[in-house]
């Protein structure tokens, strides 16, 4: 007990160090790529290459002022950015960052609580948490732009929960565990689920862009519209706390994207089970990392959706191919046929929705007087 | 396949771990910062304007009909999450005869689901103009 104690400490301690100390640097690394992508040079005044910006900007949210201004609600205003950042590093909990074995291995612990059996269903719900600390911090504000923010963000929110819940339960009845681990080892030994359930990784990854708040789904922080959205209120280490949460969550749903669809540390060829843990932790870490540069890269890839358009995506699109993912894994399932037949009816599905949706589009263009139309562009 | 509270007493830690976090940046940005206050800095910041009345209006009833919807998958999914987990385990906790029935149960619930789904949907509940 008290070692395991101890390892627990240890563990929960160097996690949340590296996760901080990764946080700065991977806001490093976005302006870095933003610059690069819209062929700048980006930040390089502070330190060699810009490498002590992260410090510098973690100093100034110390040292700026904090501003209640008159009318917040002293409480909630507090308790929002604690809400909002408790919640995202709460839900790595039980997320493995490296290679994990079943049963837990006594030599190398990646996990902060391994063994959990409610694995990802803990993961979703106090993921699912942080809308409160959104909509509060956009109601203690007493600012129109941050309710108005606060209220978009919530409806996306959870709008978006419904499909990646529902586009996890296919992989769930393979793995048979809610156990991250055992999906993993599940994995390991019958493939990776992004190949048998294409059509469900696409809906997961999706609904996660969205639920991290990044773009093409950042709405509730359109700055031409809300300017800062529920945080334009915040200042010095509150925003900072609203803003450590969104990148945490994006470090999270990173690992979830690889521990349940790419197979963890699992490489066929590379790192195999009887590879040494270095290799191991090398491919996942790998894995990780290209899915948050993958999400730096989409965000100056696609342009900002309209709230309108934002909504009908889930509730029309992701929600009912879900549902049919679901059914088509179930009957699969039941049946015991082959899983090979998983893939083409994740793209004949695919298809199918294209082709519905181009020939009966679910919101008729509107059609303007034509003395407008030039006006209205 | 035991349930063993032990597992989860990491995260308890992790939790106070988090909270003393969070307290201790909030606090210590309150110590460490400076306080120079003035009345316009604490207006409310609605771009330069003078704000006009309380921001706490009524809002638009979509939002409570995406909430209600929400509810109702949300809930949906929390039924199918025991299922898929029992179903078709290494070691089956459902009787064999039994699990036939309970798939097209399921089939069923998933399907009165999708009912529901269009009936809001021709209602217009995701119309957003």
């Amino acid at each position: 007990m008290d070692r395991s104690l101890l390892i627990t400490i240890l563990t929960i301690v160097g996690f949340m160090a590296v996760s901080q100390g990764i946080i700065a640097y991977l806001i490093l690394l976005e302006r870095k790529i933003a610059a690069w992508v819209q062929d700048r040079i980006g930040p390089n005044r502070v330190g060699p290459l810009g490498l002590l910006q992260p410090i510098a900007d973690g100093l100034k949210f110390l040292f700026k002022e904090e501003v209640f201004p008159t009318n917040v609600d002293r409480l909630l205003f507090v308790l929002a950015p604690s809400i909002a950042m408790i919640t995202a590093l709460l839900a790595a909990a039980v997320v493995p960052f490296g290679p994990t074995s079943v049963p837990p291995s006594t030599e190398y612990q990646f996990v902060i609580a391994p063994g959990t059996d409610i694995g990802i269903l803990f993961t979703f719900a106090v993921g699912s948490l942080a809308v409160y600390g959104i909509i509060l911090g956009g109601w203690a504000s007493n600012n129109k732009y941050s309710f108005l923010g606060a209220l978009r963000s919530s409806a996306q929110l959870i709008s978006y929960e419904i499909p990646m819940g529902l586009s996890v339960v296919g992989v769930v009845l393979y793995a048979g565990s809610l156990n991250l681990e055992r999906i993993v080892q599940q994995q390991v030994e019958g493939g990776w689920n992004v190949v048998f359930q294409p059509l469900a990784f696409l809906l997961f990854l999706t609904a996660v862009f969205a639920e991290c708040n990044r773009l093409p789904f950042d709405l509730p922080e359109a700055e031409q519209e809300l300017v800062g959205g529920y945080h334009t209120e915040y200042s010095a280490m509150k925003f900072a706390l609203f803003f450590l949460g969104e990148y945490m969550h994006m470090i999270t749903t990173s690992l979830m994207l690889t521990v349940v669809f790419w197979g963890g540390w699992y490489f066929p060829g590379i790192s195999t089970p009887t590879s040494h843990v270095a290799v191991k932790f090398i491919v996942f870490i790998a894995k990780v990392v290209a899915f948050i540069v993958f999400y730096m890269l989409i965000r100056w890839t696609i342009p900002r959706f309209r709230f309108d358009q934002l909504m009908s995506m889930a509730w029309k699109v992701l929600i009912p191919l879900a549902i049919a993912n679901l059914v088509c894994v179930m009957v699969v399932r039941e049946f015991e046929l082959s899983h090979w037949l998983l893939p083409p009816l994740s793209i004949a599905l695919i298809v199918g929705a294209g082709v519905v949706s181009f020939r009966w589009p679910a919101a008729p263009q509107r059609r303007m007087p034509a003395s407008l139309e030039p006006v209205a562009r | 396949m035991d349930f063993d509270l032990a597992t989860y007493y990491p995260i308890f830690i992790y939790l106070l771990f988090i909270l003393a976090f969070a307290g201790g940046a909030m606090v210590a940005a309150h110590i460490i910062g400076p306080h120079r206050r003035t009345a316009v800095k604490l207006m409310p910041y609605e771009s330069g304007m003078d704000p006009i009345g309380d921001a706490r209006h009524r809002f638009d009833v979509k939002f409570y009909l995406t909430a209600i919807l929400f509810l109702v998958f949300d809930v949906e999914l929390l039924f199918l999450y025991p299922w898929a987990v029992v179903a078709y385990r290494q070691e089956p906790l459902l009787p064999a005869e039994l699990r036939r029935i309970v798939f097209w149960e399921i089939l069923a619930f998933v399907i009165s689901l999708f009912v529901a789904y269009i009936y809001a949907w021709r209602k217009g509940v995701f119309r957003w103009r």
